[in-house]
């Protein structure tokens, strides 16, 4: 669709100056915030570029300092730990759940994939009161295993549907020939179709880990101080007296650190478990 | 004899292997449904009865926390701002998706593409906890970005955003549409990418259509798909927001820009009501349920077609 026109050209010249600005704005004032003395916040200039770089606020919100009580370390340890643990068992257990309902079409996996399908947009304030009952009760809550519990309850059926998603698009007659050679459905499976979707694994492994990385709600509703996530310290600095602004925007940038650097390197696999999750689950 | 019982053995050993590898394969999901779908009925049941404290006490009381939630002022504000989250984070953010996602497919000029979908597209790898703590640096009234920029080219503004209760709610949606609209424009991009809609196009274009016309009569009707799943997805997320909420305004001014989900935690974990919190959840469940009828019923024709 190669156009000439020229008031076309103008137009999308137009929207992409503005979108720029709308978009680039808060990476801006985020990042140059950051690094700015207090001072320079205090007189409110967001939009002016910093006197000075201040690196070392880095390693103050990194590790605390005098005015900064909420050091992110430890938060991102947690957060670390919780999201790679239910990377990893969600991916697993979704790409078994997801071959089932992808390679079956029984009454008993239609009424799964309908219970699934409503599971991934389960509102978690309605199971959260429970959830907080079981883990308080197993003592579960004072170690990373109750979020991890929390986060695979929600995590498990979405990844079955993405995993299965593609497994949908892979070519039967692989497993058949494997078939005719004897191997049983578990065998076909590790041998055969989990190698070819090890680009599907990474795509469904970088959404979970995203989401599990940004998830808020019940962060903060079963938070310990041991096993506080990322997300409840940064919010902790929001409004908060014991945390200058400058520090703030360092924080956050930590925060956002680690799910941004995949989405920029690995955008490709990024955006196909985007879509595998929006189009056919 | 022994050449016909030589079968039947085998015949149920391999049923044996059956049973056994339809459990590997569903029994890790089916655990974690139950659990899932074990908490939703355990809350509907706290839900009726009287935990009023931090002892649970599950004596029934019928559907008293539901009539208490209806007679509170609060409840109808939720409800309020609730609808206007599900229509504005929802209409806007779709219709500007199909218009960029059209303009990028008419887009002349080489790498605008690629350049606008990362541009636009960072947002959905950051949280909303980040997100709201960037706008509400954006949204200070005295010297914050907006009004800075504004008096900058000499408008002095009257805005307060966030801090003015009538409008407080429209300025977080506005954070909401920011961080959906590269997703919306990449979903409504994989709709417009069948051959048979290209073809379509291209069949039009012969013909002499306009392209505004070609948007309306060709493409709009063909990605009903797309469409159908995009505002699902964004009713869905709209309807559970909670993260802007709380980080940006945290219910304020006021109760101003209460939402369900906010009020869900005030009452069950601020104010200790943990049956009311637990009928709140229930009727977000509900909503939510009513919302995905139609994705779900339209997912599993996909399917198992």
């Amino acid at each position: 669709m190669k156009s000439k026109n020229a008031t076309l050209k103008i137009i999308v010249l137009a929207v992409l100056i503005l979108l720029s600005c709308v978009y680039l704005l808060p990476i801006y004032v985020m990042v140059t915030n950051s690094l700015k003395t207090l001072p320079e916040i205090t007189q409110r200039t967001y939009l002016a570029l910093p006197r000075e770089w201040q690196f070392q606020n880095y390693t103050s919100a990194l590790f605390g300092s005098r005015d900064f009580l909420i050091p992110m370390r430890n938060p991102i340890i947690n957060s670390s730990i919780i999201s790679v643990a239910v990377t990893a068992l969600a991916a697993f257990f979704g790409g078994l759940g997801g071959y089932y309902l992808s390679r079956t079409k029984s009454t008993f996996a239609r009424v799964i994939f309908v219970l699934v399908g409503i599971a991934l947009y389960m509102p978690y304030q309605a199971v959260i009161i429970p959830l907080t009952t079981i883990t308080a009760k197993t003592g579960l809550i004072n170690s990373h295993f109750g979020l991890i519990l929390c986060y695979l309850i929600i995590n498990v059926p979405l990844a079955s549907v993405l995993m299965g998603t593609f497994f949908l698009g892979v070519p039967r007659e692989l497993e058949e020939a494997a078939e005719v050679d004897g191997a049983s459905r578990i065998q076909i499976f590790f041998k055969v179709v989990v190698p070819i979707s090890l680009p599907a694994y990474a795509s469904v492994a970088i959404l979970i880990f995203t989401q599990v990385w940004n998830e808020f709600f019940i962060a903060l509703t079963l938070i310990t101080p041991k096993t506080q996530t990322v997300q409840v310290a940064m919010a902790m600095t929001q409004g908060s007296t014991i945390s200058p602004y400058n520090l703030q925007m360092a924080a956050s940038l930590l925060t956002v650190a680690i799910p941004l650097v995949f989405f920029l390197f690995l955008g490709r696999y990024f955006i196909r478990g985007v879509l595998a999750g929006a189009l056919k689950g | 004899m022994i050449a016909t019982k030589a079968p039947m053995a085998r015949k149920r050993r391999k049923k044996g292997i059956a049973v056994a590898e339809f459990l590997v394969f569903t029994l890790p999901l089916l655990v974690f449904l139950i659990i899932l779908y074990g908490t939703l009925l355990w809350n509907f049941y706290v839900s009726t009865s009287n935990w009023v404290s931090t002892a649970a006490d599950y004596s029934f009381t019928g559907l008293k926390w539901y009539q208490y939630l209806f007679r509170q002022g609060r409840f109808w504000v939720d409800v309020q701002n609730n609808l206007k989250w599900l229509i504005l984070g929802v209409v806007p953010t779709t219709i500007l998706a199909i218009l960029l996602a059209y303009l990028l497919e008419l887009a002349p000029i080489r790498g605008v593409e690629s350049y606008v979908r990362t541009l636009i597209l960072y947002p959905v790898a950051m949280s909303f906890v980040v997100t709201g703590t960037i706008w509400s640096w954006m949204y200070q009234p005295e010297k914050g970005v907006f009004n800075t920029i504004l008096r900058s080219v000499g408008i002095d503004s009257p805005l307060t955003f966030t801090n003015n209760p009538d409008q407080a709610t429209y300025w977080l949606i506005l954070i909401f549409v920011w961080q959906y609209l590269g997703f919306a424009v990449i979903i409504i991009q994989s709709s417009f990418r069948t051959t048979e809609l290209q073809e379509m196009i291209e069949a039009a274009t012969v013909d002499g259509a306009s392209k505004l016309r070609i948007l309306f009569s060709v493409i709009i009707p063909n990605i009903r798909a797309g469409i159908l799943v995009l505002v699902s997805l964004l009713l869905i997320n709209s309807l559970k927001v909670f993260d802007i909420v709380w980080i940006v305004t945290r219910n304020g001014p006021g109760i101003a820009t209460d939402v369900l989900a906010t009020n869900m935690i005030v009452t069950a974990y601020d104010q200790r009501l943990f049956s009311a919190g637990a009928a709140i959840g229930v009727i977000i469940f509900l909503i939510a349920f009513i919302l995905v009828i139609p994705y779900t019923i339209y997912a599993l024709k996909k399917w198992f077609e």
